[in-house]
Order: structure tokens, then sequence, then C-alpha cells
């Protein structure tokens, strides 16, 4: 029983991660309006930004934050100016293929800039056990949940109270719409683009710091979980793509729990494709995805 | 404006896809110049040996992929420095199989159909390996790999050669001395990698722990692009073994940092990376007690091996391991071949008669093929203290 419990935690955690992955998916593809197959490159640019922080000023987890959010940002703009800026009125999988085509590009960069090896990322929080009775659950653990839960208040708050964030979800509803408004379309959908993958660099930080590693070829797998969470919850929704990362989360590890890790991915996959066949619009009540 | 930004953007667009393409197939220029010089001062004429090398220089493999190229380049520089074969230089061309199966099957039929191309090198895992064997089985070309111990591997064609020990020994032998004798474990926990090397391993270590008599409480598989292990973690540490077993290579340094990160201080023992100094690296204190097995031992206090160290450090930013050591034997072994040939036309058939009777001494011991092109060699076990690999017991411990 402590044994399924712990596993539970170990869901949870890597459940938050998910989950902030899916919401900043879910916020490019809600205000630009089209697929990203990007999101593991930005996340490993992310990481490697806080990488690089910690190295040069030692382990100060908010500065990292901010430097992981804001490379990501600027990679934000660069994937925005080539695959999306020129494409708002092509057919859609123009800029689709473009993401799959930058992705490439941005994982070769990676690997030539940052080198192939492995980079440890140690002691970045110092590690201590907490019980709970017989629930046991790391300080890194808890420092990701907090930190994911802060973002995603922060991003509500922005989306809700902000002029910014009516300006964001009026370029999600309808872009012509919010152009007759007087929305300036390009630049808000480039500042969504850019909020989107910079969520997504934090998620790339709290990966590094979970598993004490970061090397430049760890997103594809990760862009992947990414996009099944942000499917989950139907693609443009922010909380729902957040419950279908936890939710991900947990049926991962307590199918590990019960058969073995190497069938993790099929769980996944699995799942998400029982979902779609009873509710092909996800968790969201709308149907259909907006063009 | 806008004309220009997009300018801009094209052509760091182009350098920097022309800049990957550059690491992704290069023609080693340092055997090229070396060979030039020697041309000079030894007796040969200009005539020169290619040989493939296929090696994920890039990808979850790339620290050992890089040791390849840096290895063969180093023999290859002090090969022909000292006059070359038998009037010959050699050379090698390098190509990237970024670890995958498919990337090495395309290599290595790009090189089978390249006439210029008299043998390859490689590939680092089983798994690449074994998908490349049937392809130089047709074309008779031979592969010949440094690291591939899948114990099937050898026997799939007549061209397939390994200076790796091969995992029918060295797995039972890992299960018997080092985890029942060097540590004295009654149970045990396994973690493997789901790989064709992986299951092999996994399935000999299994014996030889039944045959010593050592409980198995656990016993995880996982796949090979893995990164969050602490589900498989929990579920060994439920199971409260003596020892904890991982078979693995790339994925050894985070798997560790993810058992100590849980709090858990287990005995630790890993089959597979040998004495590779990124795992410490990347481990810093979590490696402390780890244990390994290890064909061969580079460190500077062995003396034969400072000049390849140092040359090895100098091409790489790292120490080698036995790996890189084992890509060094496979030029040295290729060029005793091509020696054994002698007068004769050097062709791929003769390069592969002569192989299976070629052998060396150098820094790995004795190395020679058995009758399906394998190798068997003895090991040393090493702990892990104060950040330093320290050898426990020499070659010959737990030798029945």
């Amino acid at each position: 029983m402590e044994y399924i419990i712990n596993q539970f935690v170990n869901g949870i955690c890597q459940g938050f991660i998910y989950a902030l992955m899916a919401v900043g998916y879910s916020v490019i593809v809600g205000v630009v309006g089209f697929v990203t197959f990007t999101h593991g490159e930005v996340i490993v640019f992310g990481a490697f930004a806080s990488f690089y922080i910690f190295l040069l000023c030692g382990n100060n987890l908010l500065l990292g934050v901010i430097g992981s959010f804001a490379a990501s940002w600027l990679i934000g703009i660069f994937v925005y100016k080539i695959c999306y800026e020129r494409f708002f009125h092509a057919p859609r999988h123009i800029a689709l293929i473009c993401t799959i085509g930058v992705s490439m590009l941005l994982k070769n960069i990676a690997q030539i800039i940052f080198g192939p090896n492995k980079k440890p990322m140690l002691n970045i929080i110092k590690n201590k056990i907490y019980s709970f009775g017989i629930v046991e659950i790391s300080k890194v653990q808890i420092v990701i949940i907090l930190t994911v839960i802060i973002l995603s208040a922060l991003l509500f708050i922005i989306f809700m109270k902000t002029r910014w964030g009516i300006s964001l979800r009026a370029v999600s509803q309808d872009k012509t719409a919010a152009a007759m408004m007087g929305i300036n379309v390009k630049q808000t959908a480039m500042i969504g683009n850019c909020m989107g993958s910079g969520l997504a660099g934090v998620a790339g930080l709290l990966i590094a710091i979970n598993y004490q590693t970061v090397y430049a070829t760890m997103g594809s797998n990760l862009s992947i979980k990414a996009f099944a969470a942000a499917v989950l919850g139907g693609l443009t929704s922010v909380p729902l793509a957040a419950l279908g990362g936890i939710l991900i989360g947990i049926i991962e590890n307590m199918g590990i729990t019960f058969t073995s890790a190497s069938l993790r991915d099929i769980f996944t996959f699995v799942f998400l494709i029982i979902i779609l066949i009873f509710k092909p619009q996800g968790f969201s009540k709308k149907k259909g995805v907006r063009p | 404006m806008k004309k220009l930004v997009a300018l801009f953007l094209t052509l760091s667009l182009m350098v920097v896809t022309l800049a990957g393409c550059s690491t992704g197939t290069e023609e080693s220029s340092t055997s090229g110049s070396t060979s030039g010089e020697s041309n000079t001062s030894a007796q040969t004429d200009g005539k020169t040996i290619t040989l493939g090398l296929t090696a994920p220089i890039t990808g979850t493999h790339a620290e050992y992929g890089v040791g390849f190229q840096a290895a063969v380049e180093i023999a290859m520089d002090e090969i022909n420095n000292a006059g070359g074969v038998n009037g010959y230089n050699l050379a090698v061309e390098v190509m990237d199989s970024k670890g995958e199966p498919k990337e090495t099957s395309d290599i290595v039929r790009q090189f089978a159909e390249n006439d210029n191309i008299q043998a390859i090198i490689g590939d680092f895992t089983s798994s690449c390996s074994m998908a490349a064997a049937p392809i130089v089985d047709e074309a008779g070309i031979v592969l010949l790999s440094p690291t591939a111990s899948n114990p099937d591997y050898p026997g799939m064609s007549d061209y397939t050669f390994t200076v790796m020990n091969n995992q029918s020994t060295e797995a039972p032998w890992f299960a018997r001395a080092v985890v029942g004798q060097y540590i004295g474990a009654k149970s045990v926990a396994v973690m493997w990698l789901n790989t064709d090397w992986g299951i092999a391993t996994h399935q000999y270590l299994l014996q030889g722990f039944e045959e010593a008599g050592i409980t198995v409480v656990a016993d995880e598989s996982y796949a090979e692009n893995e990164t969050d292990f602490s589900s498989v973690i929990s579920k060994l540490k439920s199971t409260d073994p003596e020892c904890v077993v991982i078979l693995d290579q790339g994925n050894v340094p985070t798997v560790i940092n993810q058992i100590r990160g849980t709090g858990w201080d287990v005995q630790l023992a890993t089959l597979g990376p040998g004495s590779s100094e990124q795992l410490i690296q990347l481990c810093g204190e979590n490696a402390e007690g780890l244990i390994v097995d290890t064909p061969s031992f580079l460190t500077p206090e062995n003396e034969e091996a400072v000049p390849f160290i140092d040359a090895f450090k100098e091409k790489t930013g790292y120490a080698p391991t036995d790996h890189s050591l084992c890509a060094y034997n496979s030029v040295y072994l290729l060029a005793e071949s091509i020696k054994a040939i002698g007068d004769g036309e050097i062709t791929r058939e003769a390069i592969k008669d002569n192989l299976k009777t070629a052998q060396m001494d150098g820094l790995a011991g004795h190395v020679e093929f058995n009758e399906e092109g394998g190798c068997s060699r003895e090991l040393l076990i090493l702990q892990v203290e104060n950040g330093k690999y320290v050898v426990k017991e020499d070659y010959g411990y737990g030798v029945e």
C-alpha cells in the first residue's frame, strides 16, 4: 500500500511537469492557432539556460526560473518569425511542417552549442525527504509542484486581469474580430507564443533539476507528452491541458507499478486513444477545434 | 527593414544547417595530413587504404561515438607515422549513426557500395551492429565492432567481428564474482535497458544469479529513451534488496542520481559503462561506493597508457574508457590483418580471412578472436572512492 501511494506521489510530481509543458503548449495553440512541434527543443534551451545560470551565478532557483523563461521567450520569437508570421493565411499544414523543420534545426544547434554530452545539474536544491505518515515526498518534488502552481496562478491572473490577457483571449477567440477592435494581432500572437515557450523553458528547468542531468536531445520525447496532454485538454483549454498532463503522469506511473517501465509510453498513448474514441474533443465541452 | 531581417534569418539558417552537416559526415583530416607528412619520411608510395567508421557522434551515446573517432584517428596517426602498413597509409571516413540502427544500416550500405572502403569499424551498440550484419554479409566487407557484446552478433556472418567481451562470459562472471563473491549480496534487484544488448545480457546475468544461489527480488526493464526512473526505483525500493545492479550504458548516471535522490542508500553495481569518467562527473557524490567491472583501466599511473590518454584528452577533452581503447585496438587488428596479406592484393575478402587469425598485445592485454569472430577477456573490479575509480580486484578474480 505504502508503495502504491509513493508511486502515486511520483505520478503527481511527473504529472505537474507534464502539466506545465501542456499549459505552454495550449497557450501557443490557442493564441497562435497553429500546432507546434518545437516545444521539446524550447524545453531543452530553457533547461540549458538554467544550467549556465547555475554554473555562473550559483544555485539561485529564482534566477534560474527567470533565466530559462527569458531564454525560451527569445527562442519563441525566433520560432514565431520563421514558422508563423507569414503563414497566417496559408494552409495550416505549412506552418506545421515548418515547425517540424525548425525543431530539427534547433535540436542540431543545441548539439553544436551545448555539445552532445550529458551535463550534470547536481544539488541545485539540497535534497531532503519528508515523511507524512506513510507518504514520502522529497524537497525537489515539493519545489516542482509549488513552482508549477505559482506559474499557473500567474498565468491565470495575466489572462483574466490584464489588458494583455484580454488581447490574448480576443486573438485566441477570433483573429479578424480582434483586428477590427484595434488589437495588433501579429504582435499579440507573438507574445502568446513567447509566453507558452517561456513556460516550456521553466518546465525544462524543473525536469533538469528533477533528473539532475541535462542534454541536448532530451526534448523530443517530452514534446510528444506535452502534445498528448494538450490534446486531452482539447488543445486550446489551459486548465484542461494541465489536468491532462497530471492525469498522464499518474496513469504512466500507476501502469508501471503493475507492469513494466518499458511500457511507459504505451500507457500514455492508449489512454489518449481511449479518451479520443469516446470524447473526440478531449475533456473540453466544445465540439472540434477553432480554425 | 523586414527584408533585411528575413535575409539575415535565412543566412543564419543556412550557415547553421551547413555547420550541422559538417559534424554529421566528416572525413578525418588528421589522418590525411599526417599521411602526407609520412609520405616523405617512410617508404610509402602514397597509396591509401580507407576504412569506414560508423559511430554515434551525436545522440545518447555521443560520448562513446566521439571517443571512437578520436581513438581511431590516434591509432591511424601512430601507424602512419611509423611507416604505414605494407607501404599503405591508413585513412578513415567517419559517418554519424546517431546510435540508431536504421542510420547504421544506411551508412554501412553506403560504405559497402563505395569501392574505396576496404573494411568498416563500428557500430557502438549491439542493436546497430546487428542491423548492419546482413548487409555486410551480402556485400562481403568486414564489420569490426569495437564494442558490440551481444553474443549473437559475431556469429551472424563470416564478416562480423567484435573486440568486446561477449556477454555470455562477462554477465555470469559479474553475477557470481562481483555480486556474489565481492559484494557478498544474497538478494539483488536488477534494472535493465530493453535493447538487444540489454535483453541478452540480462538473460545471462539471471542465469549467473541462479547458479550462484542469489535471489533476484525485483527485475525491471525500461525503454532506451527513458528519462524518469522514479517509478522503477520506488518499485525496487519496496522489495528491499541488498544490492541493485544496473545494466545500461548512457543512462547509468541518471539512474544513480535518481536513486540517491530518493534518499535510498543501497549498494550499487553497474554492468556496461566500464570506468567511464563522465559517470563520476555526472554523479558527483552520488557515485561514491559504486562498483563497476572493466576489461582495462586507463589511469595516468599506468605508464603504458599515458601516450594514448594524453592524445585522447587532447582530441576530446575527457579521459578515454575501455570502449575507446577497443576502437583503437580495432584499427591495430585490421592493420595486423592487412600486414598478414603481405604482397597479395588488398581486397575485402583477404582482410576478412586474415582478420580471423590476427592478434595483438596492448593496453587491454592479449586480444584475439574466437571461431565466431567474438572475443573473451579477463576483467578488473573497480569501486568509486572519493571521486576516483580504485582497482579492488585484479585480472583473474573469481575465475573458476
